[in-house]
């Protein structure tokens, strides 16, 4: 039981548990209605309510999901992914000074310069002359800038109102609560276009994966290639930052998990199982954070939290059995 | 088709391992590069296959720089497999061999009947076309050598530079991948530039030694004015005998 067809039925599966399970749930009837006649509780709900947050969900979760597999197949390294080496922090930083002083500037570009600048930093600590540093280095440097981002947005909460305050705290920890259409339109735009740029370096990224000797000797410039591959694969993640908060171990998870569930073997099939695998992980997790508790609606993050943290330590320990760390 | 290194020095960290290193190898040859640990053989083949940069001295093929050149017209012209290359995760025979097409191919240009036929003939050069399919982490460490030895020769480059290729391998699959590289310079003419341990092997497989010492050439010839008593108390500071290989008559080094 595995292949895309797998993935794509389990997909269609959670927009529709999505859709009808929450605070108060739909039966399949009325959801069926709602579709069709545009009319009653149904309408309302795939229209305003929890249409616009699962879509959302979806396209910030794929994007989020193939930022980390092509970390992972360019660094060659399962550890390697956005969220674990600072960059998503980084890009929620940025929102928040943003907020926080009073920036008007379009949420995806702030986003976009936050996950940039935090890469830059963690190219810059590394970085040593003549030959490129270790990912296990970058890895480790991430997560310290990672940290140190997260601590600063926390700072700069103390500058806002007291309601204002709680709101951003609780989309730093990456939560879906209250997206409407605006949001689902420009995660999926900008994250396919650049999905495309991606898919446009595919044959670079095929190159870099035998390793940076053996990609040179095949005609590639390494370290430009390198660059490209890194930056359009920050923009993705910050794209989903931008609509679902800095939420934590999507990006992670997705890769080496979409890779298990649909088999692949091609690079393409690899990337696209991983952006398949994200999407899922991130509205089982808002699903799960608002149906969980009756009467609570917890952040995803939370969810994707209690989710990441034990993969991470599992892979943790396999990457030392492995002798990798 | 000739390739010459010209007052080249290598070295890291202003430290040369290198110096002024002038060498000449000439096109169909199957050469190989020999010397003890840390005397920078693979270093001088890194920078012959433009990965390093020379500190010092120029490397020419052709007449030109290779560091001048264009990379990616550089890489139909030449292939380099590095020592211990690893695999991603799950990847097939097939699908690594096609990698080797990478400088042929233009953006988002598609694959055409010349790239199959070449990922054929190099599967074929190195008898895996039935294996095509299969995982590489499923096979045995001769097999997939061979696999990384058909992603460069589907790279169809008339000079192939191979760093320690026999390397992890027991003696019959060390044969087998010198056989096999021998067989395709002898066929196609492929010029097939490696740095070897096996002072005997390396004897027998190949037209022209380049032996190494510290910081400098030994010698550089036929295996027969290479490997010689002098050379190798010289090179490697060992005390041997050499005597004629009794199957090929190449020379043989007995240590004492």
């Amino acid at each position: 039981m595995r292949g895309p067809v797998f993935m794509i039925c389990l997909l269609c599966g959670t927009v529709v548990a999505s859709l009808i399970f929450g605070q108060s749930s739909l039966s399949i009837a009325t959801l069926w209605e709602g579709m069709t006649t545009g009319t009653g509780p149904g309408a309302l709900m795939v229209n305003t309510i929890r249409g616009p947050r699962v879509v959302t969900a979806f396209g910030a979760g794929a994007v989020l999901g193939l930022s980390g597999a092509l970390f992972q197949a360019l660094f060659r390294n399962p550890l390697a992914a956005p969220d674990i080496m600072g960059f998503t922090s980084g890009a929620g930083l940025a929102i928040i000074i943003a907020v926080a002083f009073g920036i008007n500037a379009p949420m995806p570009l702030v986003a976009a310069i936050g996950g940039l600048v935090a890469a830059g930093c963690v190219a810059l600590i590394t970085h040593q002359k003549g030959h490129a540093p270790a990912p296990l280095t970058l890895i480790l440097v991430g997560l310290g800038v990672g940290f140190f981002s997260s601590a600063l947005s926390t700072f700069l909460l103390t500058l806002l109102a007291h309601n204002e305050a709680a709101e951003a705290q609780r989309w730093l920890t990456g939560s879906l609560a209250a997206r409407d259409w605006s949001h689902a339109t420009q995660v999926w735009i900008i994250g396919g276009v650049l999905t495309a740029v991606s898919f446009g370096q595919m044959r670079n990224l095929a190159a870099l994966e035998l390793g940076p000797d053996l990609a040179a000797g095949l005609g590639l410039r390494v370290g430009a290639a390198r660059w490209l591959l890194s930056g359009t694969a920050v923009l993705l993640a910050a794209t989903g930052v931008a609509v679902a908060g800095p939420v934590p171990f999507v990006a992670l998870m997705a890769g080496p998990m979409g890779i298990r569930m649909t088999g692949a073997q091609s690079l393409t099939g690899k990337m696209l199982s991983g952006a398949g695998a994200g999407a899922l992980v991130l509205m089982l997790a808002d699903l799960a954070a608002r149906a969980a508790l009756p009467g609570v609606q917890l952040p995803a993050g939370v969810m994707t939290g209690i989710l990441g943290a034990p993969y991470l330590l599992w892979r943790l320990s396999r990457e030392m059995k492995r002798g990798e760390l | 088709m000739s390739l010459t290194t010209v007052d080249l020095s290598l070295g890291y960290d202003d430290q040369n391992v290198i110096e002024g290193l002038n060498l000449t190898f000439s096109k169909g040859q199957m050469v190989s590069i020999l010397g003890p640990n840390g005397c920078g053989k693979s270093t001088l083949l890194k920078a012959m296959a433009r990965l390093q940069k020379p500190s010092a001295g120029q490397v020419v093929l052709d007449g030109v720089d290779i560091n001048t050149r264009d990379t990616r017209a550089l890489a139909r012209e030449m292939a380099i497999l590095p020592q211990a290359p690893l695999a991603p995760e799950g990847i097939s025979v097939a699908d690594l061999v096609k990698r080797g097409r990478t400088p042929w191919r233009g953006f988002l240009s598609p694959w055409r009947d010349e790239d199959s036929k070449a990922c054929h003939d190099a599967l074929a050069a190195v008898q895996m076309q039935d294996l095509a399919e299969r995982p590489i982490n499923e096979l045995s460490g001769g097999q997939r050598q061979r696999a990384w030895i058909a992603l460069v020769l589907a790279q169809n480059a008339p000079l192939l530079l191979l760093d320690e290729p026999t390397t992890f391998l027991d003696l019959v699959h060390q044969i087998e991948v010198l056989s096999l590289l021998r067989k395709r310079n002898k066929e196609t003419g492929l010029t097939v530039i490696s740095v070897l341990h096996d002072l005997n092997l390396a004897a027998r497989y190949s037209d022209q030694l380049v032996l190494l010492g510290h910081k400098r050439l030994v010698a550089a010839g036929p295996p027969n004015q290479v490997l010689t008593a002098a050379n190798l108390l010289d090179a490697f500071g060992l005390k041997a005998r050499v005597d004629p290989d009794p199957v090929t008559n190449t020379p043989m080094v007995i240590p004492l």
